[in-house]
């Protein structure tokens, strides 16, 4: 019976061929560590977001006399209001997290690099995006926070050359924050996570023709690839155990860690809270811009930062393949260009006095002197490990380099 | 230990509240309903007349467990489904006070230091040397000292206000976040659930890797 | 989680494992199932809309021979406080195509209480002396809210309701 629609389906659409060809026979390394969960974690939580928010928004009423209201309705009187709530305030935490431990082993494994360009990419994109329908997100509750977060993130948008004021005007569609800018922030915050959902899809197709990177960053032989299913589904099931365990524990027991206090006040356009800070999340990137004392250049220093991620495929120069596996030098880098955002983020929590300005402006430096020294210690350090590493593995790095141009498997030594 | 913070928090000068460090009194919310309903009472008859909860209905406090009798003497001939009100109009609160005094419902969260905030206000209170109320939380308070804790002669009588407010805090934050201990009852069994469940899928996992090593 | 490939290899033991498997998947279903109910009872009526599905009318100011329109679970409700003269006529007749005697219509038979929604399409009867026309397909009721004659294939229904006292009653209660 269940044969018959099969081949029925078959016939129609490849159906047990898309299994076949992304699931049970599908090539991955047989060396990935649990750092390789967060992909699939993302996508878990983009899911239980989507579907979290789908069932707030039809409680939820985006006017600016109303939202505020509308959400103690939903926290109070809707059945489990307040776990849908909770599951996606705390929701949009963990997919920060999720997201950032993805990118930092993406970093530190040397991932990006050739021929997985696209794929990093296409991960940027999705991170602006997850930003931006954040940001929109949190405009939502209509408390303090958001009010005056979306304030003074619009306001950078004035720094746009001739055409600032315009522009501000333009994106929140009233002469400050208001509920022209709520109800528009409703419906992008609810149209972003299905452009999210298809970019995804992007990103994994690109994942499929370049296949996943490992831990080593040396290509395996094909008797080193098992099939993703059962061994990685398996896997990914355990990590996503373990993950719920913490972000259940958050969402059941301290699910206001991730609510400031100040929100839980209506917004009120007349009083400025004491210390307005973008949610954890936006910190480092928040230091940044405030490190520039020029409007102008503290906008484009921040998006900089952001979008400088992309030229570190063609950055990193070195011909020992992947990241920090082989790479000493890399992985020193790695962990202070880490341990330098962490900073940022610290500092972007300070109320900007006293050491927080120019300890804020050092670690901005140093955050982009990482992007263009990499170049040059990438090169050097190449040299240096050339020079002193087995021959046998310097063969297996340059069987490699060469898959990754595309030449043919008999042209490698 | 929070007696003698309390203590510390009121000898302290003005203006070593006004710098960004506050020193909060801890504050052990307590759930049990006869705390919440002293809480209840003396909100209800010290704090109403000038605030609202608008987002608590008397019908909300007879679910909590509070005698009916009680809650009917509260809410008068108002319905059980109207919000608890403010004694005062807004136009009477705008004049004598310049502001509508906030709404509490949430107040035990909107504060940082939450909890331990709003105990550490009520309890903050003390007369300054031209005689006004000041508070060392909430420089420029406009709101009296209902609590009377700067009054508070004997350390009996400041014992028996820290309880006051220890009642207070613990009803506010209840009100704040009335499904907290249903919250909490069903993360138990949803974190057991979640234990089991990683347990069996962990064995999978080895299981079906277990394959590997035997090739 | 099988895949016939993997299967044909040598297993250690393979009852464990199909019961490993098979507690794997009902937990995980059972747990999926679980999740499943906050979401779908999140669109059930929430407290506040509940709340409407009880409904106080004070019976004091509906004198003999008028009637008060009421609003219970966000539908009309009817309250007519029935003349002797109703009564007698009520009581004396079974309706027509739907009938039903008026003893079992009322609690006490000055009170007639019924839900104001004409039970062809829903529109709201207009009251007379007579009892309702529905406006819309002119369908007539009695002064026990039945059928007599038009399009309408039921009496209006009585709803749950108890009478606290001579000076309230609760709709929505039985």
């Amino acid at each position: 019976m269940a044969k018959g629609i099969i081949s029925w389906i078959d016939r129609r659409f490849p159906l047990t061929a898309i299994i076949k060809h992304e699931l049970t026979e599908y090539p991955t390394p047989r060396n990935l560590s649990y750092w390789w969960n967060f992909g699939f974690l993302a996508g878990f939580v983009l899911v239980l977001q989507i579907l979290t928010g789908i069932f707030l928004a039809m409680h939820y009423k985006p006017d600016a006399s109303m939202a505020f209201d509308s959400l103690q309705t939903i926290m109070r009187d809707v059945n489990y209001g307040w776990l849908l709530r909770y599951l996606h305030s705390t929701g949009a935490s963990a997919f920060f997290i999720v997201i950032y431990v993805h990118m930092a082993r993406t970093l530190y494994y040397g991932s990006y690099r050739a021929p997985r360009e696209l794929l990093w990419w296409t991960g940027q994109v999705l991170l602006l995006s997850i930003m931006a329908s954040a940001f929109m997100g949190y405009l939502l509750p209509w408390g303090q926070m958001s009010y005056w977060g979306a304030g003074v993130i619009t306001n950078l948008f004035g720094a746009t050359p001739f055409i600032g004021e315009a522009v501000v005007l333009w994106l929140r569609g009233d002469f400050a924050v208001g509920d022209a800018t709520l109800t528009r922030f409703f419906a992008l915050h609810y149209l972003f996570p299905f452009l999210v959902a298809g970019m995804v899809v992007i990103h994994l197709v690109s994942l499929h023709t370049v296949k996943s990177s490992n831990p080593s960053g040396i290509n395996l032989e094909d008797k080193d690839n098992i099939p993703f299913h059962p061994y990685y589904t398996s896997k990914d099931g355990f990590g996503l155990g373990v993950y719920l365990i913490i972000f259940c524990w958050f969402v059941f027991f301290a699910p206001n860690t991730f609510i400031e206090a100040v929100n839980n006040n209506p917004a009120n356009p007349l009083v400025t809270p004491p210390h307005i800070v973008p949610e954890w999340y936006f910190l480092p990137f928040y230091a940044i811009l405030r490190s520039i004392p020029d409007l102008l250049g503290g906008v484009v220093a921040m998006v900089m930062s952001l979008l400088l991620f992309a030229v570190l495929p063609f950055a990193d120069r070195s011909t020992i393949p992947g990241g920090a596996r082989y790479r000493p030098i890399y992985r020193v880098t790695f962990f202070l260009f880490i341990a330098d955002i962490f900073v940022l983020g610290y500092l972007g929590a300070q109320a900007p006095t006293g050491y927080v300005v120019p300890m804020g402006q050092v670690a901005t430096f140093l955050y982009f002197a990482t992007f263009f020294i990499l170049p040059i210690v990438s090169k050097r350090e190449d040299k240096w490990l050339r020079a002193r590493l087995p021959q046998e593995l310097l063969a297996q790095f340059d069987r490699t380099n060469a898959l990754a141009k595309g030449q043919n498997k008999g042209d490698a030594p | 230990m929070s007696r003698l913070i309390a203590l510390a928090l009121c000898c302290l000068s003005y203006s070593a509240w006004a710098s960004e460090e506050h020193k909060l009194a801890k504050v052990q919310v307590r759930t049990d309903v006869q705390s919440l309903e002293r809480g209840a009472e003396t909100v209800i008859s010290m704090c109403t007349g000038c605030h609202s909860l608008k987002y608590i209905k008397y019908r909300d406090l007879l679910k909590l467990g509070i005698a009916k009798e009680k809650v009917n003497s509260w809410r008068g001939s108002n319905p059980p489904g109207t919000s608890i009100p403010s004694q005062m109009s807004p136009e009477v609160a705008v004049k004598g006070f310049g502001s509508i005094p906030p709404d509490l419902s949430l107040m035990a969260q909107a504060r940082d230091g939450r909890a331990n905030y709003l105990y550490s206000y009520l309890l903050g209170f003390y007369v300054t040397p031209d005689g006004k109320s000041g508070n060392h939380l909430f420089p420029g308070v406009k709101m009296p000292d209902v609590l009377g804790i700067a009054g508070a002669r004997t350390p009996e009588e400041r014992a028996q206000i820290e309880e006051k407010a220890r009642d207070v805090t613990s009803f506010l934050m209840w009100a704040a976040d009335p499904h907290e201990q249903e919250r909490k009852k069903l993360g138990y069994y949803v974190i057991g659930y979640l234990v089991l469940l990683t347990v069996l899928l962990k064995l999978m996992k080895m299981r079906i890797w277990s394959r590997l090593r035997n090739n | 989680m099988s895949d016939s490939k993997s299967m044909d290899k040598p297993l250690d033991c393979p009852e464990r494992r199909n019961f490993l498997e098979k507690a794997t998947a009902v937990v995980g279903g059972v747990g999926v199932a679980g999740a499943s109910w906050p979401f779908i009872n999140s669109m059930n009526p929430s407290a506040d809309v509940l709340e409407n599905a009880i409904s106080e009318v004070d019976l004091k100011v509906i004198e003999v021979g008028q009637s008060q329109t009421v609003s219970w679970e966000g539908k009309p409700v009817f309250v007519v406080h029935r003349t002797p003269a109703q009564i007698a006529a009520m009581q004396a007749s079974k309706g027509g195509p739907d009938p039903q005697e008026d003893t079992a219509r009322t609690q006490q038979p000055e009170w007639l209480v019924v839900v104001g929604l004409c039970t062809h399409l829903g529109c709201v009867p207009t009251r007379d002396n007579e009892g309702w026309l529905c406006p819309c397909h002119g369908s007539r009721y009695d002064n026990s809210g039945r059928i007599l004659h038009g399009p309408a294939p039921a009496n209006l229904p009585v709803p749950p309701y108890k009478i606290v006292s001579s000076e309230t009653i609760i709709i929505g209660v039985a």
